[in-house]
C-alpha cells in the first residue's frame, strides 16, 4: 500500500493514464463467498430538500459483501444518497423521499421501520473523524452498551475484536482508558470504524472517510477497507477516483442528482459507457 | 476639518473608551477594597480581655487558667478606678445638695462610658442583655469609648447660616477640684492594662452563633441560611432549566409557539427582583400555602424562578456549542435521540451547563429582594435541615441590610456588617471563579 | 480475515418491527416530547402566573381607591387614618434615579463597549472582561451597603469638593476638545493657510479663556455646595450606574461584534480615522443592538431594590427644584420592600394592595421594555443578515 501512496502523489499529471494503471484487473480480485446478492435496492428513489430534488429517481442494486464506490463532482448528491441509506437525512427537517429503497427486501422508509434498529444494521463513518470525548474503550463500547450489553468481560472482548478488525489494536491496546481525542487523525478515523463494527452492522457506509487525513493515514484506511471486504457490504463516497479504483469492486457515478453509470470498477474506469462518465474520470470536469 | 484636529478627535475617542473601562475597574477597586479591609477586621483585630471572657462564657473556648490570671491582673488596675469612683460618690453625699445634683447629672454619662469600656461596675446591677455584661471586646472600639469617657461632645449652633459643627470638651474640666479628677488621667494612662488587648484571629466569626443580636458572636446562621436558600433554589431550577434547554435546542420546532416560549424566558429574566418577592408572597405563601408564613422552601422556590432564565440560557448555549458530529456519530451507531442527548450531548455540554449553574448559584446567594417577604428573618439561630420546609432563616444578604439600616446599634457594629458583606461577596465571587476554573478543567479533560 | 465470516442468519429483517410496537414507540415518543414541552413551557406558565397573581392583589387597590390618587397625588401616608396613597412622588423618584443612572452609565457603557470590541488589543481585553463580570456579580446589597456606609458620609462631609474635582476631571478635557474643534470649524472657510492658522490660534486663546472661566465658576459653585444628606438621588444614581454598566457593555459589545469586518475595512479604505469609522459606520450599524443594551441597562436600574432602599433616603417628595439630585427621594421598589413589613399582617387592606399595584406597574414597564428590546435585536439580526 505504501507504493500506491507514492504513486498517487506523483501521478497527478495524466489522470487518464494513471486511472488505468491503478485499476485492479478482474482476475486480481477474488470473488466473495456468499456475496453478490442484492443487499440494498433502490427503485425510482428520489430525495428532496424542500422542493429541490437532490437525488433523482435512482435505480440500483448494491451487492452484498462487495465494495461499492460512489463518485461524482461535489454537490452531485452522492453523500445525500449514502446518508439516505441509514436515514441520517432524518436530521434535516425539510428532507423527504419518494420511490423505494429496500434493505434485505424491506423498505427503509416504510411505516414500520425503526430507524434506530436500522442504523444498528447499517453503520456509518463520517468525513471528519468524530470520536466522542470519552476513553477509547468507552467509544467502542458505546454501541454495544446502547443495545443492552453491560457485562464488562464481554464488552472487553468486543472492544478487542473491533479494534483488531480495524487494525488499531496493536497501537492502542495499552491505553484503552485514555481519551480518544488524544489519538492522531488517522487513528481516530480507524477508531470510528472500530466503533461502528462493534455494533455488528451488515453494511458499512463510509462518507469520504479519508478527506481529512494525510496520505499515510489514508493508505491505512484503504488497507482496512480491503480487509473488511467480504465481511461487510461496504459503500464508500469519495471524490478521489484513484481511491475508488483502488478499493472498490463496483462504482456508481452521480451527476447532478442522477445516477449516470453503475458498473464494475474496471469496466467503469476503462470502458465507460456514458460520455459524461468518461469526461469525469479523465478529468475534463470535476 | 484639518487632519490634526481629526487625529486629536480620534485620540480623545480612544481615551474616552479606555477611560470608561478604567473608571469601571476603579469603581470595582473602590467598592471592594474597604469591604475586604474592614471585613477582615471582623476576624483579625486587637481583642481585649472582654472578648476572651465572652468566648469563655458563651462558647467555652480559650485557656481558662490564663484568663483567670489575666482577670486578676487587669482587675488590680480596674479596682483603682472603681475606688476613685466610690470615693467621689462618698464625697457627693457630704456636699451641698444643689451642687451634688449637678455633679450627679454629669457623673451619669461618665459612668455609662466607663461601663461601656470595662463592663459592669462592681456593686451595680447590670442589664439583662449580654451587651451590658461586657466591656469593649475590640481595642479600636475601646479607644472610641475612652474618648467618650474623656470628652463631652457638643454642637456649635452659633451661626444659623452654617450647619452645626461638633466640638469636644474635656469632661475633667467639669470635675475640677473634686476627688474624681484623677480618674480621667488614670483611665487614659492605664486603659491598655485594664483591657489587655492583643492580636486575635477570631475564626469563630464565621462559625459561631450570634450573641445578643450580632453585637457579639459570629454569623454562622446567616451563612448557613444563604447556603440553604441558594442550594434549595438550584435543586428546583437546575433540572428544570437543563430539561427546558434540551427541549429548546433539540426538540422545539421553529414556530410561533416556540418563539413565544423564548419571549417568556426573556421576560422572566427582566422582571424586577422585588416583583419576584411579591409573587412569592402572593403565590407560594398566600395561595399554595407551601408553609404557614415565610420559610426556606418558599424563598428557595422564589429564587428558583428568578434564576431559571439564566440557567436555561447558559445550558442552551452549552448544548448548541457541542459539535454536530457527535450527534451524527451516536445516531449512526443506532442510538435513539434521547439516548444520544443523555450519553453524548449532555456530557459534552457539561462544562458550560455547570458554569451557568454555578454562576446562578452565586446570583441566588446574593439576591435580597425576593427573600424579604418569603424567607428572611432578621435575627434568629441557625435552623436544622429538617426545618427548611417550615421555618424562615437569617441570610447574609438580608442581614447586611438589616444590621446596616435597622439595627438599633447599627453604627456600633460596623465590623460585623463589613464581615458579612465580605463573606457574601467572597461566596459569590468564589463561586464565579470556581465556575471559570471548572470550565477550564473540564474542557481540558474533554480535549484529551 | 476469512475467520471473521458473518453468520448467515443476518438476513433477518431486524429493523422492521410490528405495527403495534411501532405505534407504541410513537406514543412513547409523543408522550416524552409532551413532557419536555410541558417542562419547557413552565417558564411561560410562571410568567403568566406572575402577572396574574400580582394583578389579582393589585386590582383591589384600584377598586377601593380608583386611579386618580395613585397617579396624581404626592401625599404618601399609608399608615394614616384614613391612609393616603399618592404615588406620584415615588414614581417621580424612580424616574429620577433611573434617568440619573442612565445619564452616567449609557455614555460610559457605550464607550467601554466600543473600546472592548474595536480598540483594546486582545491581551488587554482578557483582563478587562473579568472586571466587568466581577462588577456584575457583586450582590446588590453589597453595593447598597457601600452606598450607605461609605459613599453617603463621604458625600455629606466633603461632597462639594468631590463634585468640584469630578467636574474638573470630566469637563476640562471636554472643554479643551471643544475649543480645538470649535476654532477649527469656524476657520475652515478661510482659504489662506497662514491667515487661517493665525485666526485659529486667536480663537483658541479666546475660547480657552472662556472655557477656563466656565470651569472655574462652576467648580467653585460646586465646591461651596453643602449637601444636607448623603443618602440622596445622586448617591443612588452613581451606584446604580455601575450596576447597569455590565449589562450595557456586554449587550452593546455583542451588537458591535456582529457588525462585520467588511464594513470597517470599507470605511478605513476611504481614509477615515478609527473614531470616524466607529462613529459614522460601526455604531450606526449596531445602533439598534446598542439601543437594546441601553433599555436592558435602564431596566436593571429601574428594578433594583436594595441600593435605593438603603441609600436613597426614602423620602417621598418631589425635590425642590425638580432637578435637585442632592435631595432624598423614594422609589417604587424601595416602597414595596419597606412597607410590606408593616402591611402584610393586614392582608386585604388598601395598604397591602397598593404595594402590589406598584409591583404591577414595574412588571408592566419591564414587560414592555423587554418586548421592545427583543424586537429591536431581532430586527437588527435580520438587517445584518440581509433579509
Amino acid at each position: 500500500m505504501q507504493t500506491t501512496v507514492e504513486e498517487k502523489e506523483t501521478s497527478m499529471q495524466t489522470p487518464a493514464k494513471t486511472a488505468t494503471r491503478d485499476i485492479y484487473l478482474p482476475s486480481e480480485r477474488k470473488s466473495v463467498a456468499g456475496g453478490g446478492t442484492p443487499h440494498v435496492v433502490a427503485k425510482d428513489f428520489s430525495i428532496f430538500y424542500g422542493d429541490f430534488e437532490a437525488v433523482k429517481k435512482v435505480n440500483a442494486d448494491i451487492l452484498s459483501k462487495y465494495v461499492t464506490a460512489i463518485i461524482g463532482p461535489s454537490g452531485c448528491g452522492k453523500s445525500t444518497f449514502l446518508r439516505a441509506i441509514n436515514r441520517m437525512n432524518d436530521l434535516i427537517p425539510s428532507c423527504h423521499t419518494t420511490g423505494t429503497l429496500r434493505f434485505d427486501g424491506e423498505d427503509i422508509y416504510g411505516k414500520l421501520t425503526d430507524e434506530v434498529l436500522l442504523r444498528k444494521k447499517i453503520g456509518m463513518v463520517f468525513q471528519k473523524p468524530n470520536p466522542f470525548p470519552k476513553s477509547i474503550f468507552d467509544n467502542i463500547a458505546y454501541g454495544p452498551r446502547l443495545h443492552g450489553m453491560t457485562d464488562k468481560k464481554h464488552l472487553m472482548e468486543i472492544v478487542e475484536k473491533s479494534l483488531r478488525k480495524a487494525a488499531l489494536w496493536d497501537e492502542v491496546s495499552d491505553r484503552l482508558d485514555k481519551n480518544a481525542l488524544g489519538l492522531s487523525g488517522g487513528q481516530q478515523q480507524r477508531l470510528c470504524v472500530a466503533r461502528t463494527l462493534a455494533v455488528e452492522p451488515e453494511i458499512l457506509l463510509l462518507d469520504e472517510p479519508t478527506s481529512a487525513l494525510d496520505p499515510k493515514a489514508t493508505a491505512k484506511i484503504e488497507d482496512l477497507i480491503q480487509e473488511l471486504r467480504g465481511s461487510y457490504t461496504i459503500m464508500i463516497v469519495t471524490h478521489n477516483m484513484q481511491q475508488a479504483s483502488r478499493v472498490s469492486d463496483y462504482t456508481m457515478f452521480f451527476y447532478e442528482g442522477t445516477l449516470v453509470e453503475h458498473a464494475t470498477t474496471p469496466q467503469l474506469f476503462t470502458n465507460p459507457k456514458d460520455r459524461m462518465t468518461e469526461d469525469y474520470i479523465t478529468g475534463r470536469f470535476s | 476639518m484639518n487632519l490634526g484636529t481629526r487625529k486629536v478627535l480620534d485620540r480623545s475617542f480612544t481615551s474616552l473608551g479606555i477611560g470608561s473601562i478604567v473608571v469601571m475597574a476603579l469603581a470595582l477597586l473602590v467598592v471592594i477594597t474597604p469591604i475586604v479591609y474592614n471585613g477582615l477586621g471582623a476576624v483579625f483585630f486587637q481583642g481585649t480581655i472582654e472578648h476572651r471572657k465572652l468566648l469563655q462564657d458563651e462558647f467555652h473556648r480559650g485557656d481558662k487558667a490564663q484568663l483567670e490570671r489575666e482577670i486578676e491582673e487587669s482587675g488590680r488596675y480596674r479596682m483603682e478606678a472603681y475606688r476613685m469612683l466610690g470615693e467621689f460618690e462618698a464625697e457627693l453625699e457630704g456636699m451641698d445638695p444643689v451642687k451634688a445634683r449637678q455633679y450627679r447629672m454629669q457623673l451619669g454619662p461618665v459612668k455609662t462610658a466607663l461601663q461601656g469600656l470595662l463592663g459592669p461596675i462592681p456593686g451595680e446591677e447590670p442589664g439583662i442583655l449580654t451587651r451590658f455584661r461586657y466591656g469593649q471586646t475590640r481595642w479600636e472600639k475601646a479607644e472610641e469609648k475612652l474618648h467618650e469617657l474623656l470628652y463631652e461632645s457638643k454642637w456649635d449652633y452659633s451661626d444659623p447660616n452654617v450647619m452645626a459643627k461638633e466640638y469636644f470638651v474635656r469632661r475633667a474640666e467639669s470635675f475640677e477640684g473634686t476627688s474624681l479628677l484623677p480618674l480621667f488621667s488614670y483611665v487614659e494612662q492605664n486603659a491598655e492594662k485594664m483591657l489587655l488587648p492583643r492580636f486575635t484571629a477570631y475564626w469563630g466569626f464565621l462559625f459561631d452563633k450570634s450573641v445578643d443580636a450580632h453585637i457579639f458572636g459570629g454569623i454562622w446562621p446567616e451563612i448557613q441560611g444563604t447556603f440553604f436558600l441558594a442550594i434549595g433554589a438550584m435543586l428546583f431550577a437546575f433540572p428544570l432549566g437543563v430539561v427546558a434547554a434540551i427541549y429548546f435546542t433539540e426538540y422545539a420546532k421553529d414556530n410561533l409557539f416556540t418563539s413565544m416560549l423564548r419571549s417568556a424566558n426573556s421576560t422572566l429574566a427582566g422582571v424586577p427582583s422585588i416583583v419576584f418577592g411579591l409573587f412569592g408572597l402572593a403565590f407560594f405563601i398566600n395561595t399554595l400555602k407551601v408553609s404557614e408564613s415565610k420559610s426556606v422552601l418558599a424563598g428557595a422556590l422564589t429564587l428558583a424562578i428568578m434564576i431559571l432564565p439564566t440557567i436555561i440560557r447558559a445550558a442552551e448555549e452549552a448544548i448548541l456549542s457541542v459539535p454536530k458530529t457527535y450527534k451524527e456519530a451516536s445516531l449512526g451507531l443506532g442510538s435513539t435521540k434521547w439516548n444520544t442527548i443523555v450519553t453524548v450531548i449532555l456530557p459534552a455540554a457539561l462544562p458550560g451547563i455547570i458554569t451557568g449553574g454555578v454562576i446562578s448559584l452565586g446570583r441566588a446567594a446574593g439576591e435580597t429582594a425576593p427573600i424579604i417577604f418569603t424567607a428572611a428573618v432578621s435575627v434568629g439561630s441557625a435552623i436544622g435541615l429538617a426545618d427548611v420546609l417550615s421555618s424562615p432563616t437569617p441570610a447574609l444578604s438580608w442581614n447586611i441590610y438589616n444590621l446596616a439600616s435597622e439595627h438599633e446599634m447599627a453604627s456600633e457594629i460596623r465590623h460585623v456588617q463589613y464581615g458579612m458583606v465580605l463573606a457574601l461577596v467572597s461566596i459569590v465571587l468564589l463561586l464565579n471563579l470556581s465556575a471559570v476554573l471548572l470550565r477550564a478543567r473540564i474542557t481540558k479533560k474533554l480535549k484529551g | 480475515m476469512s475467520g471473521e465470516v458473518q453468520k448467515e442468519s443476518s438476513r433477518s429483517q431486524a429493523f422492521v418491527v410490528s405495527e403495534s410496537r411501532r405505534k407504541m414507540q410513537k406514543v412513547a415518543r409523543t408522550a416524552g416530547e409532551t413532557v419536555l414541552l410541558l417542562i419547557a413551557s413552565f417558564v411561560a406558565i410562571v410568567v403568566l402566573f406572575i402577572f396574574y397573581f400580582v394583578a389579582v392583589d393589585a386590582v383591589p387597590y384600584f377598586q377601593l381607591r380608583g386611579f386618580t390618587e395613585f397617579f396624581t397625588s404626592t401625599s404618601w401616608y399609608p399608615a394614616g387614618e384614613p391612609g393616603e396613597f399618592g404615588a406620584l412622588a415615588i414614581i417621580y423618584g424612580t424616574g429620577m434615579v433611573t434617568l440619573g443612572s442612565a445619564l452616567l452609565a449609557v455614555p460610559m457603557g457605550i464607550a467601554a463597549a466600543v473600546c472592548l470590541s474595536d480598540i483594546l488589543p486582545f491581551s488587554v481585553r482578557q483582563y478587562a472582561k473579568p472586571v466587568i463580570e466581577m462588577l456584575a456579580a457583586i450582590p446588590s446589597v453589597a453595593f447598597g451597603f457601600f452606598a450607605l456606609v461609605i459613599l453617603a458620609p463621604l458625600l455629606q462631609t466633603s461632597g462639594g469638593p468631590m463634585l468640584m474635582w469630578v467636574w474638573w476631571i470630566l469637563a476640562a478635557p471636554f472643554l479643551l476638545l471643544s475649543v480645538i474643534v470649535g476654532s477649527d470649524l469656524l476657520t475652515t472657510k478661510i482659504e489662506d493657510p497662514l491667515r487661517r492658522k493665525r485666526y485659529a490660534t486667536m480663537l483658541q486663546a479666546l475660547f480657552g479663556l472662556l472655557a477656563l472661566l466656565v470651569l472655574y465658576v462652576v467648580g467653585s459653585r460646586l465646591n461651596a455646595m453643602e449637601i444636607l444628606t448623603g443618602t440622596n438621588a445622586l448617591n443612588v444614581s452613581i451606584i446604580l450606574s455601575f450596576m447597569a454598566l455590565p449589562t450595557i457593555v456586554s449587550v452593546a459589545e455583542d451588537s458591535l461584534q456582529s457588525v462585520g469586518r467588511e464594513l470597517r475595512e470599507g470605511s478605513y479604505a476611504l481614509g477615515a480615522t478609527r473614531a470616524e469609522t466607529l462613529v459614522k459606520t460601526v455604531i450606526p450599524a449596531a445602533s439598534s443592538g446598542i439601543l437594546a443594551a441601553v433599555i436592558l441597562g435602564i431596566m436593571r436600574s429601574l428594578g433594583e431594590t436594595m441600593v435605593v432602599w438603603m441609600a436613597s433616603g426614602n423620602s417621598s417628595h418631589i425635590p425642590e427644584p425638580w432637578y435637585n439630585y442632592l435631595e432624598a427621594v423614594r422609589t417604587l421598589t424601595a416602597t414595596i420592600a419597606g412597607d410590606m413589613g408593616e402591611a402584610d399582617q393586614v392582608t386585604g387592606s388598601a395598604r397591602y394592595h397598593v404595594l402590589f399595584a406598584m409591583g404591577l406597574l414595574l412588571l408592566v414597564i419591564s414587560f414592555i421594555s423587554n418586548l421592545v428590546s427583543e424586537r429591536i435585536v431581532v430586527r437588527q439580526r435580520k438587517i445584518l443578515s440581509g433579509q
